[in-house]
């Protein structure tokens, strides 16, 4: 699905991401962890074309992703406010955006049902610019939009940053849940070890931007601890 | 500690994402102001002559307090349009032992550095020490510093008013009663202002008390201004704007056009939104009056015609000048949004054309009224609109993607300054100067009206080719996205 080949991002002579090779199929769920400022954001940035590597190239279902639009129908993303638009209320978002992927009122409307567990009431049917709201409730509207169009791929940074416990929880659920029914490939950072290694049969572990473990199996935990413990 | 907030003041101003673009905007404008300070210099050692010799007239000193009141009305109109907010993103600053009343001082006193606050001294100053000194002695440094007070005075005043009114409908029309009354006043010859002036200034010689009655005033105002300020340091307060602008539904004509009215839609929400957009409307609103200062006034329609095409740029392109320089940092704020949705770059150029074009438009379809001062009137006015259309549009949406800067809508703005200033004027030259390539060739060859022609007609030719050009500027946006996002992300 995704297939990354000699990327490399340098910032004045400072590489910050080094990936020779890195390839995640489909229906995959892969998470990254590493220290802070290892370079996940930045190759999440790269794989979504936000900014141009200095060498390599990303590769998205065997076209590479930079310079066209198609890939942007089937991968759905939220990295930070920055992909929010503050001025709008959630509703509208969800509106403007659905729009973008053609979406019927009625798809809107099952779309958010989907979330309501999450969004615990605060979010639509409120009059709250986006730009208003809290840091967790931010990141909520922002998960949900990441899944409008039915996407094959989501990818989410640290998306259990600024949310509550029970908003984890529920949000590990409807990650979980989503997998179950249909093909879903998951690219999701986190810092949180308990959370990515229920969600993630996969985890990769980026320290200054290279690529230090890659990790599969059922004993993920206990290695990532002891990975990170040294 | 004040000494600190300046240097992180110049620090960011050196480490600006859009460092070159405003390094070259403040040079551009240190040497107007200069030119100005020159200017003015020379003519305040003039102006002796000049009344005495030149307009013959018998009391200098008379003749020229009567003016005063006059030079203030135009000082308050240059600072309404040139003066900047000083602003500090106080926030980082908050928290630390940090007085902040240092805070407030720092910015009130920044706010005094511009050129507009040593205008009187410059204009005044040799007259001063000359004339005046000689006929009323000391008498002349009350004179002379009542006029650099009433400045100071002035500046305060602007100050309030932009920081409490400037986005408020009260304030909005109080600023057009003052410039309507001003004008009325002066065209019907109400009240003699220049007698009052006269008899004003001149009684400042006779003795210090009208000095200190306006230099009390001025420390009153600046203590206004201190705890207006200080007040206003909470960062919260400034997002809670409950104003009804910003419940609009979609115009949904525009839901007929695709994508590119849905783009279109969501910037309208934007402007109406927010209260730096909202500004900028209020603005562009306000310069469609500007055809009632000249239009009245035989001076330019008869002696200069060539002036009009100016104005007229003016009153038509006014909103693409303000809002179209930042036309993309308006939206710089989730500008990754847009690369990672499917959204064809095309479209979203093309939404802005439209936006842009149609408050052309609007603002031509109201200014049509001014046909009744003539036809050539409505002439230049349509021919400037084509050319707004058809040129200035493509230069300003090209010119916007120099170096921009993300603009913090919620926060107040991440420049150093805040509101429109001198500054947002300089981006506007290359648009208002446009026209005049095609018409004074013309113009001096004697057919001035073949002028307009020409200039109606490149327009035209500019909006027939229109696929073309937004073809160039959407490759141009294209080619420098990963650089401007890289910007916009940027605090």
């Amino acid at each position: 699905m995704i297939s990354i080949q000699a990327l490399k991002k340098s910032y004045k002579n400072t590489p910050v991401v080094d990936i020779p090779q890195l390839g995640i199929s489909q229906n995959e769920s892969f998470g990254l962890v590493g220290n802070n400022g290892a370079g996940k954001t930045t190759l999440f940035r790269m794989i979504l074309d936000l900014v141009r590597p200095t060498e390599g190239e990303v590769q998205i279902n065997g076209r590479n992703g930079q310079g066209n639009d198609e890939w942007k129908h089937y991968v759905g993303s939220f990295l930070d406010e920055n992909f929010l638009i503050p001025y709008l209320t959630p509703d509208e978002y969800f509106k403007f955006v659905g729009k973008l992927h053609n979406y019927s009122d009625a798809d809107l409307k099952h779309f958010t049902q989907k979330f309501e567990d999450l969004f615990h009431g605060e979010i639509t049917g409120k009059d709250k610019y986006i730009g208003d709201l809290s840091k967790g409730n931010l990141k909520k509207v922002g998960i949900a939009a990441a899944f409008l169009g039915n996407p094959q791929v989501v990818i989410l940074d640290e998306p259990f940053e600024n949310l509550d416990p029970t908003s984890q929880i529920r949000l590990k659920q409807l990650l979980q849940q989503e997998r179950q029914s249909r093909s879903l490939t998951y690219l999701i950072s986190s810092h949180d070890l308990n959370h990515i290694t229920e969600i993630c049969e996969r985890i990769v572990v980026l320290e200054k931007g290279r690529i230090i473990k890659d990790l599969k199996g059922t004993n993920l935990l206990a290695e990532l601890e002891a990975y990170f413990n040294a | 500690m004040i000494q600190a907030l300046f240097v992180h003041s110049w620090k960011k101003f050196t480490r600006s994402v859009s460092f070159s673009k405003e390094l070259a905007t403040h040079l551009f404008l240190a040497f107007i102001a200069l030119t100005l300070v020159g200017y003015s210099l020379a003519l305040g050692f003039v102006l002796e002559n000049i009344i005495t010799k030149g307009l013959k007239q018998a009391d200098s000193f008379q003749f020229l307090n009567g003016l005063v009141l006059y030079y203030f009305g135009f000082e308050f109109m240059m600072r309404y349009f040139m003066q900047n907010l000083p602003v500090l993103d106080v926030q980082p600053y908050l928290h630390l032992p940090m007085k902040r009343s240092r805070i407030v001082h720092y910015l009130l006193l920044k706010s005094e550095v511009h050129v507009l606050n040593i205008l009187v001294p410059l204009l005044f100053a040799p007259f001063a020490f000359t004339t005046v000194a000689a006929r009323f002695g000391t008498g002349a440094w009350n004179w002379l510093l009542s006029l650099w007070m009433i400045s100071i005075g002035m500046h305060y005043v602007i100050l309030l008013f932009k920081k409490g009114w400037d986005d408020t409908l009260p304030g909005f029309l109080a600023l057009i009663a003052f410039f309507g009354l001003l004008g009325a006043s002066d065209y019907y010859g109400w009240f003699k202002l220049s007698e009052v002036s006269s008899w004003l200034f001149a009684y400042t010689v006779q003795g210090p008390i009208l000095l200190l009655i306006i230099t009390l005033f001025v420390l009153l105002l600046y203590f206004f201004s201190f705890r207006f300020f200080l007040h206003s340091m909470y960062p919260d307060e400034r997002t809670l704007q409950k104003t009804t602008w910003g419940r609009t539904q979609d115009w949904s004509f525009l839901n007929s056009f695709g994508a590119v009215g849905d783009w279109i839609n969501l910037e309208i929400k934007l402007i109406l939104r927010n209260k730096r957009t909202r500004n900028v409307l209020f603005l562009s609103s306000f310069f469609l009056l500007y055809g009632l200062i000249f239009y009245t006034r035989d001076r330019y329609t008869e002696g200069m015609p060539g002036f009009l095409l100016f104005i007229g740029t003016f009153i038509t392109g006014i909103f693409m000048i303000n809002y179209g320089q930042f036309l993309f940092s308006w939206q710089g704020g989730h500008f990754d949004f847009i690369l990672t949705r499917p959204v064809s770059l095309t479209q979203y150029v093309e939404s802005k054309y439209w936006l842009l074009s149609g408050v052309t438009v609007i603002c031509f379809l109201l200014s049509i009224p001014y046909v009744y001062f003539g036809w050539k009137i409505l002439l230049i006015q349509t021919a400037m609109t084509l050319f707004n259309l058809g040129v200035n549009s493509y230069v300003i949406m090209n010119m916007a993607m120099w170096e921009p800067k993300k603009i913090d809508l919620g926060k107040g703005t991440t420049f150093n300054y805040e509101g429109v200033g001198a500054a947002q004027w300089v981006m506007g030259i290359p648009i208002l100067i446009g026209p005049y390539l095609f018409y004074l060739p013309f113009s001096w060859a004697g057919y001035p009206t073949l002028g307009l022609l020409a200039v109606g007609i490149v327009g035209l030719i500019g909006i027939v080719l229109r696929p073309y050009f937004l073809k160039i500027t959407t490759q141009r946006l294209e080619s420098r996205r990963y650089v401007i996002a890289a910007g916009f992300r940027k605090d």
